[in-house]
């Protein structure tokens, strides 16, 4: 970090190389065109130089600390070309399916998520996709599912908490 | 709101829809609260395991050294204006710590003492300004300053009764978009008249340039402006003064732009 922070260009690189696909994954899936994707990535990056000096690693995950600029870039986006008080995501029916181990699971950010995610059951990773990826407040699934709010947000909630602690126990083993 | 309510939406919060009514009041908590912020912190990092787990999608080529060069052009542009301020800030410590200055009797509001302390400061200008030099070269890499580029000034009460002070750093250069920053302390936060508080910078010729406004104070009476002024340059604008909403001249001072600063 210090090496990004200096705008050190070999720190950039190494960001780069281990970071930039799942960011700009996310662009792709978040606004849906590749134009976009690239924009974001590149507004990732430079974020994260700017902000350099205020990553704290006792208080997350580089990667984490990256993917959540990357998000909140992409939905501060939408909001301002939807003009919305809230995001309206696009392909709010794509449900990331939970691969399978390939060849790309030597990406280690990558295989700790996927195993974490399949520690949900199907109603949780549904929940817990239809708000990051499709927007939708827990009000709205409240309403949409015909179930108490205060229930959807618990829900939310105790999927976040069983990926949280599914990650917690991954680092443990590595 | 209370911890409770803060940690119901810590949820949606983490994967960004929580509704921005809510979201403000929830990061004000946060602001403060170590426990949520503790909460959130976690949740937030479950949230972009999400992303994470996507399949991953090919990548355009070239996009890697374009990331560089935008970062690469980010970090020598002159004149950066977020790391100017954080360079900027360490000036001020420079400026207080050479002086003998605590931090704290000049962020304490403290006027009476920094005027009466500021002298201290003044002989110790050159000292400082190379230390400035130091933050600079340090915080923006290749954008090692010439010591004349630089300036500093002190403000002080305009006249009888009026409390305050402050200080000014200007960069005056030839080839870098000018700066200039100005601190004030001790100005009178309590009567909402006198706000906004407006900082202009003056030339013999009595053209002005303005540097900002203040809208808030801190507790100490303090606030800090930072002006690029791109297409302006900023030679021979040494007067500087701080006037209230009724035009009282609150503040004002001089920036000596000679290029051989008084050793200590």
């Amino acid at each position: 970090m210090e090496g990004l922070l200096a705008g050190n260009e070999d720190a950039v690189r190494a960001l780069y190389a281990r970071y930039a696909r799942p960011i700009y994954t996310l662009g792709l899936r978040l606004l849906g065109s590749r134009e976009a994707a690239e924009e974001l990535t590149q507004d990732v990056f430079l974020a994260a130089w700017r902000k350099a000096a205020r990553f704290d690693p006792s208080r997350g995950r580089l990667s984490t600390w990256l993917m959540t600029i990357a998000h909140n870039l992409a939905v501060d986006r939408l909001r301002r070309e939807t003009g919305a008080s809230r995001p309206h995501l696009v392909l709010v029916d794509e449900v990331p399916e939970v691969v399978v181990a390939d060849e790309e699971a030597s990406m280690i950010e990558r295989d700790i998520a996927v195993r974490a995610l399949s520690t949900l059951s199907d109603a949780e990773r549904r929940l817990l996709v239809r708000a990051y990826f499709g927007g939708l407040t827990a009000r709205e699934i409240a309403e949409a599912d015909g179930i108490p709010l205060g229930t959807v947000k618990t829900r939310l909630r105790t999927a976040l908490i069983k990926v949280r602690k599914a990650n917690v126990d991954k680092e443990r083993l590595l | 709101m209370t911890c409770v309510q803060v940690r119901e939406s810590l949820a949606e919060l983490a994967v960004g829809v929580l509704p921005d009514e809510d979201r403000v009041e929830v990061e004000r908590h946060l602001r403060w609260c170590a426990g949520c912020r503790k909460e959130a912190t976690e949740l937030g990092s479950a949230a972009a395991t999400v992303a994470f787990a996507l399949p991953p999608a090919s990548m355009p080529a070239g996009l890697g050294e374009r990331i560089v060069a935008r970062v690469r052009r980010a970090a020598g542009a002159p004149g950066s204006a977020r790391r100017l301020r954080t360079a900027a800030a360490a000036a001020v410590a420079a400026v207080v710590a050479v002086a003998g200055l605590g931090w704290g009797a000049v962020m304490a509001g403290r006027a009476d003492r920094f005027a009466d302390r500021a002298e201290q400061v003044e002989l110790r200008q050159a000292e400082a300004l190379e230390r400035f030099q130091q933050v600079l070269a340090r915080l923006v890499p290749g954008a090692e300053l010439p010591e004349q580029e630089t300036f500093l000034g002190r403000l002080a009460p305009a006249g009888p009764g009026m409390l305050g002070g402050g200080a000014v750093l200007q960069l005056v250069s030839a080839t870098r978009i000018d700066f200039a920053i100005v601190w004030v302390n001790g100005l009178d936060a309590a009567d909402p008249d006198r706000f906004p508080y407006r900082v202009t910078l003056s030339n013999r010729a009595g053209e002005v340039l303005r540097v900002g406004r203040i809208d808030e104070l801190d507790a100490d009476g303090g606030a800090q402006l930072f002006r690029q002024f791109e297409g302006h340059e900023l030679v021979g604008y040494t007067g500087v003064q701080v006037v209230d909403a009724s035009g009282d001249v609150v503040l004002e001072g001089a920036v000596d732009q000679t290029p051989t600063t008084p050793g200590p």
